[in-house]
């Protein structure tokens, strides 16, 4: 992602822009097709994208939801068995209930974290400032290499028993736990590799907040008011577009964890199961248990779960969201 | 442009787009096909294992490819991490490799799936078994049929940091030594090093060289012979429970925060990283003997000092190498079964990679060259099967087993992790272990 310098006149972020902007032009070349009338010429070309969406989207999503009301081993053929692995996930299965509170927990408190530290770390970078493309660069660089594997081996490290952690605890004579091998603490070391990841949302705020009309700033500065109410009464309202935004993306993410908690608790999900996240689970229910429909199963309800909560998100942003037309 | 895209349009179109992308992936990530099989001529081969492992290999399958220049063999090799996730996966899309190493834990699932293949037909043919007793072929024979030859013995044994209890002052055990005195020896390492170190690693949760041991000297199989059932009663586990509350209680072994951190993860092993002395897991001396430069030795799982107590330690396969089902060069397959059971060359090449060589013959080939560790183990592997084939009462070798086995030994341990990170009390997770165990077995 790019963002424009201080003095261009930045019209909208560029991630936003592009597949709108890409369906603009797809409508025109649609028209101008149909004025030529070379009516499948347009298809052809679209063709290897078609290949992609159905062959590898669509099919295996297709599949899944038939193996979810199969028992499926990989190895045999499916059985059909009806809703059966819905309904042993709701009243027999102990560790279901577990990866969900588990998930719910490091999703609700790794988002708004992860987007206040953005938001904060943005404002303070919107201003013209020496150096500035470092510190851009800086706050972005974890979340490029955070869905890198070697990561989450450096945080198994530093939040060992013997890791970095402890150390710098010890300075201040404080003896330090394992945190990754208690189950008290191990999903905050998780939730914390996720806040440290904030450079994407951060980008995406930088870049909204680059844009707002600077004349209203102007207006109430001259009112008399202060950084905070600036902050409260003008940033955040004008921002909310974004904000809405950045909430959705990172509520699917976060629901959708996998590696780190893999890698992390050396693909067990432990101790005790306090590093289940739900991806973790269908995975193991999936690969290693061989109950394939069992996990075709998990899948679907995480898609549901997710679906409803970005409608719920949608709804609700009717209320929150102020768009400056 | 005709119209100017108004904010709220572009905003919300992009929210809606970003999440249907987003969603996409899990879904599609869950779905099965159906993927060609392997076109090339190669016979593929796969294994699990550390370097030292893949290199001996390696090296036997070159000399293997030379003598028979019309097979050429391509090499999968992992750790074990993963190794059968992907084999799974490679089954399921119809590219299974031709020949695996296979765990003798899993072999009877797979037999009973028919992923692999029965190979008695060779047996005297171009597969020559002589040399290997009936305890060991046991060891990949499902339902009477043979799934998988036997790279080696491997018996249960626990390792031991012997130069570091004799910088305590302290003589390594007598190998006919009970449970109690493991319990002794542990307790005077964490007295004699200032409580620094603790005796031995927890194995409250360990199956291997622990409670399977434990239960067969009670005269109870972990699985009953049929694989449906648990062979122990909840007694036997809460005893076994209470001796390793003893055990934290008396700092004979370390707290569960380094015993869950060592799950699955050799380089957290206690002994590894200088906590404690004795391990249950064979994994540090199988890794190549490298991972500690210590002087290793090894003793049989403690014997039961009750009145009563039977022979529990048994001998097993080490691992096996099948042919899966569905590949059209079993023959060929067999044939490099053969060739490391036999074959000089091979025998010297593997060396104790993959166990204690499963004959007579195949110990003496290897025995000029081993290296001192190497000796002590094979040592030690000898006296224990020794004594194994003369007790009157033991119980007969564990048959191979059933599916969800695996998942069975993570509930132990994991029950175990939680009475000792106090969250839970021996009576309620022996409710717990059971209703989940049988739940788990009757799938």
């Amino acid at each position: 992602m790019t963002t424009a310098k201080t003095d261009e006149v930045v019209t909208e972020p560029t991630a936003p822009e592009a597949p709108s902007d890409q369906r603009e032009r797809d409508r025109m070349r649609r028209r101008a097709a149909r004025r030529r009338g070379g009516g499948w010429w347009p298809y052809l070309f679209l063709a290897p994208w078609f290949v992609g969406l159905f062959g590898l989207t669509i099919y295996p999503m297709l599949d899944s939801l038939y193996l979810s009301f199969t028992d499926f081993d990989l190895l045999s053929p499916a059985k059909w068995v009806g809703a059966q692995n819905y309904s042993r996930m709701f009243h027999d299965d102990p560790k279901f209930w577990g990866s969900v509170s588990v998930t719910t927990l490091y999703v609700v408190v790794s988002v708004p974290l992860k987007l206040a530290l953005a938001l904060a770390v943005a404002v303070l970078l919107n201003r013209p400032l020496r150096g500035l493309g470092f510190y851009r660069a800086a706050f972005y660089l974890p979340s490029l290499l955070g869905g890198a594997v070697a990561i989450a081996i450096m945080w198994r490290q530093l939040f060992g028993g013997d890791g970095l952690f402890n150390d710098f605890l010890g300075w201040f004579g404080i003896k330090g736990q394992d945190w990754i091998s208690n189950p008290d603490t191990s999903v905050y070391t998780l939730i914390l590799l996720a806040v440290w990841q904030f450079g994407t949302p951060m980008v995406i705020f930088l870049a909204g907040l680059k844009q707002l009309p600077q004349d209203v700033y102007e207006a109430a500065a001259i009112d008399g008011a202060g950084v905070l109410t600036r902050f409260f009464r003008i940033t955040l309202p004008l921002l909310t577009p974004i904000v809405f935004f950045n909430v959705v993306l990172q509520i699917i993410g976060a629901f959708q964890t996998f590696t780190p908690a893999y890698v992390v608790s050396n693909g067990t999900g432990g101790p005790l199961d306090s590093t289940m996240l739900y991806s973790l689970y269908l995975y193991k229910k999936g690969f290693t248990d061989l109950e394939m429909g069992y996990a075709s199963a998990l899948a679907w309800v995480l898609f549901l779960v997710i679906a409803v909560f970005t409608a719920i998100n949608f709804i609700a942003s009717r209320y929150w969201v102020h768009y400056d037309d | 442009m005709g119209h100017q895209i108004s904010r709220r349009t572009l905003f919300r179109t992009a929210s809606g787009v970003a999440a249907a992308t987003a969603l996409g992936g899990t879904l599609s990530a869950c779905g099965g096909g159906t993927g060609a099989g392997t076109t090339s001529d190669k016979l593929t081969m796969t294994w699990w294992g550390s370097d030292d492992r893949h290199k001996a290999y390696k090296k036997a399958l070159k000399y293997f490819q030379e003598k028979n220049p019309k097979i050429k063999i391509e090499e999968r090799y992992s750790g074990y991490d993963g190794f059968f996730d992907r084999f799974n996966t490679n089954v399921a899309g119809g590219s299974a490799p031709d020949l695996t190493q296979m765990d003798t834990a899993l072999v009877a699932q797979y037999a009973r799936k028919g992923v692999i293949a029965p190979i008695d037909e060779y047996v005297g043919k171009s597969l020559d078994l002589t040399g290997f007793s009936k305890t060991l072929l046991a060891a990949g024979t499902v339902d009477g049929k043979l799934y998988g030859v036997p790279s080696g013995i491997g018996v249960n044994q626990l390792t031991i940091n012997r130069s570091g209890l004799e910088k305590l002052g302290l003589e390594l055990p007598d190998r006919e030594w009970t449970w109690a005195d493991l319990k002794k020896i542990a307790v005077e390492v964490n007295k004699k090093s200032g409580g620094k170190m603790f005796g031995v690693d927890d194995g409250g949760g360990g199956t291997l060289q622990a409670f399977e041991v434990f239960a067969r000297e009670k005269g109870q199989p972990f699985f009953a012979a049929d694989g449906t059932k648990l062979g122990f009663t909840a007694d036997t586990l809460q005893e076994w429970w209470e001796y390793w509350v003893g055990m934290r209680k008396d700092k004979a072994c370390p707290g569960p925060e380094i015993t869950s951190a060592a799950h699955n993860n050799l380089t957290k092993n206690g002994l590894v990283i200088g906590k404690t002395l004795i391990t249950f897991d064979i994994g540090v001396y199988g890794a190549g003997g490298s991972i500690t430069k210590e002087t290793l030795d090894f003793l049989p799982s403690p014997q039961g000092d009750w009145s009563g107590a039977r022979e529990g330690n048994f001998v097993n396969g080490g691992v096996l190498l099948s042919a899966t089902k569905a590949s059209k060069r079993i023959e060929d397959s067999v044939k490099i079964m053969n060739f490391f059971a036999q074959d000089k060359t091979a025998i010297k090449d593997m060396q104790l990679q993959r166990g204690i060589p499963p004959t007579e013959k195949a110990r003496s080939i290897v025995a000029p060259d081993l290296t001192d560790i190497d000796k002590r183990n094979m040592e030690a592997a000898d006296y224990i099967s020794k004594r194994v084939a003369k007790a009157s009462n033991a119980l007969p070798a564990p048959t191979p087993p059933p599916k969800g086995a695996d998942q069975i030994w993570d509930l132990l341990f994991q029950s175990n992790l939680a009475v000792a990170f106090g969250k839970k009390t021996i009576k309620a997770q022996l409710g717990e272990f059971f209703d989940q165990a049988e739940q788990i077995l009757a799938k």
